[in-house]
């Protein structure tokens, strides 16, 4: 009589082990997949990529960057429609701006001083991104600069482009 | 007495058993946690397809730039590079 209680309880036991493992292993799947990818800097990279394809092609800069005055500013105006970019998001994330980036040319004699500039976007991002310039957080926004040279006729230049992306809420949990 | 003693020994060995098994459970959740965390920021340089070098679209177009140079702006160029390496 007593060894079935005995048996009882271990079979509860077992019950209740079964109960917890099974319980880990469900927070185990859930912990890695509740956060998700942080594609940004990707992102980031893909809008400097599309800008600098669309203002230099084989090394020259784009003949609708300059009028006879120079730099173009309806070409500037128009960039983002010029350039075949967007900064749509999805409805959920529309309440605030998500996207910036600013292009400097500096011509090869002075690399200090830009001589024309294009941004767009939200320049509330820019200050994030000063924040970070000595340590990276991850719940600020994503900061991705590159730069190459190209030819506008004898004239080389310099083209400093700074892509920010926030979508915090989209890629960090 | 003895059967006691026996029954104590017995419930320690599982005691000890469920402790073991909660410790890996905790460690293997912390873990899984972790590596969310680690592995879940894509790179840039984790995008090669099929190089083991990182192919940067704006270094060729630098390295355009470069081939049709002259002496004097190639040397820009490479002051440039090597001031940003």
């Amino acid at each position: 009589m007593k060894k079935k209680g005995g048996a009882k309880i271990i079979a509860l036991y077992w019950f209740v082990i079964l109960m917890i493992v099974a319980g880990g292993i469900f927070a185990m799947v859930y912990s890695f997949y509740y956060h998700p990818y942080d594609v940004r800097e990707i992102e980031g990279k893909i809008i400097i990529n599309q800008i600098a394809d669309c203002l230099s092609n084989q090394g020259e800069l784009s003949s609708e960057l300059f009028d006879e005055e120079g730099f173009s500013a309806s070409y500037k105006n128009n960039f983002l429609s010029e350039c075949h970019i967007n900064f749509n998001v999805e409805e959920s994330w529309n309440k605030e701006p998500q996207y910036y980036f600013k292009i400097d040319f500096y011509k090869s004699e002075d690399l200090e001083n830009s001589v024309f500039n294009i941004l767009k976007g939200s320049l509330e991002l820019v200050a994030s991104c000063e924040i970070q310039e000595e340590k990276e957080y991850k719940r600020e926004v994503k900061c991705v600069e590159d730069n190459f040279f190209s030819f506008n006729g004898e004239d080389l230049y310099l083209i400093k482009i700074l892509a920010i992306i926030k979508k915090t809420e989209k890629n960090v949990k | 007495m003895l059967n006691k003693k026996a029954q104590i020994s017995e419930i320690m060995t599982w005691v000890v058993a469920t402790i073991v098994i909660l410790s890996i459970l905790i460690v293997f959740i912390y873990a899984s946690s972790l590596l969310a965390q680690k592995t879940k920021t894509i790179k840039a340089q984790d995008l090669r397809i099929d190089s083991e070098k990182e192919v940067n679209l704006l270094d060729t177009k630098t390295l355009i730039a470069y081939s049709s140079a002259s002496e004097e702006k190639r040397g820009v160029i490479e002051g440039w590079g090597k001031e940003n390496e």
